[in-house]
């Protein structure tokens, strides 16, 4: 079993600047062998401002271990086909703004799976956006 | 207009059916859909364990679109770095980890900052942005 995620950034910002690819294989906290548990893929369907748990972590059917090596994918596809990249969904972790998805934005990033630091949703404006997340984490 | 892209690729046979997910987006300024982030800031570093550091030294315009790229290219599978934002703790990056996150420095407190466990970890980070505060000499 694997689970892998290869980034590819390119960019004409910095004249040479050769751009960036790079795979790695999601597993266990210290060690090669394989994550294991996974939420499955999901959506999120948001219609109103204000904050909400896109994870609540004490709520998972399977308790996360904490702090070792979990991450999730986060991505803002709009709503039916359509993405806006003028307005935004702030994602959070125990109510710290980690940053704003734009329209099509995309993100993977590691988390503690402790219960207190939920990963929260708050849309810019009331119009309709959808959330498409998974997170890979170890079992407690 | 300068272009920055990034593009995801994730696969996973953890369940009964194959999962592929492949994104690519382009990274505009905060609220504009015609403007892309023009400046950027790109490094290797090594991070002794103990202390923590702040991995950006300049301050990004708060509260923009910034995106920020972090690898723990620690070969030893057992080295990682915690990673916090404004004193909140994120998570951890093992060697061969990496992150992509929107950074929101929405105050000067709000920096990404990271603490290196097991070793000397080997970090590669790239952010990439629409101004900063610079220091002054």
């Amino acid at each position: 079993m694997a689970t892998t995620c290869t980034v590819s950034i390119s960019s004409d910002i910095a004249p040479g600047f050769g751009g960036i690819n790079e795979t790695m294989t999601l597993t266990q906290a210290g060690t090669l062998t394989d994550i294991d548990s996974t939420t499955g893929f999901a959506i999120r369907k948001l219609a109103a401002t204000g904050a909400v748990d896109l994870v609540t972590m004490a709520s998972e059917l399977v308790e996360p271990k904490d702090s070792v090596a979990s991450k999730i994918y986060i991505r803002n596809i709009g709503y039916r086909g359509v993405t806006d990249k003028s307005v935004g969904v702030t994602i959070g972790v125990n109510a710290e703004p980690i940053g704003k998805l734009y329209g099509g934005d995309w993100m993977m990033m590691p988390l503690t799976c402790i219960d207190a630091d939920d990963v929260t949703v708050n849309p810019d404006t009331n119009d309709t956006v959808v959330i498409e997340y998974v997170m890979f984490y170890e079992e407690a | 207009m300068a272009t920055t892209t990034a593009a995801v690729t994730l696969t996973s046979d953890l369940l009964s059916d194959n999962m592929s997910v492949s994104a690519t987006t382009t990274c505009m300024k905060a609220g504009t859909t015609a403007d892309g982030l023009d400046q950027m800031e790109y490094g290797y570093v090594d991070v002794a364990t103990g202390d923590e550091f702040d991995l950006i030294a300049t301050t990004p315009t708060a509260s923009k679109a910034s995106k920020l790229y972090l690898k723990n290219h620690s070969t030893d599978e057992t080295y990682y770095i915690a990673v916090t934002q404004n004193a909140q703790a994120i998570g951890r990056l093992y060697g061969g980890d990496w992150m992509f996150i929107p950074a929101d420095f929405h105050d000067a407190a709000g920096d990404i900052a990271i603490t290196a466990n097991g070793g000397t970890n080997k970090i590669c980070y790239a952010l990439f942005h629409e101004g900063t505060a610079l220091l002054q000499t």
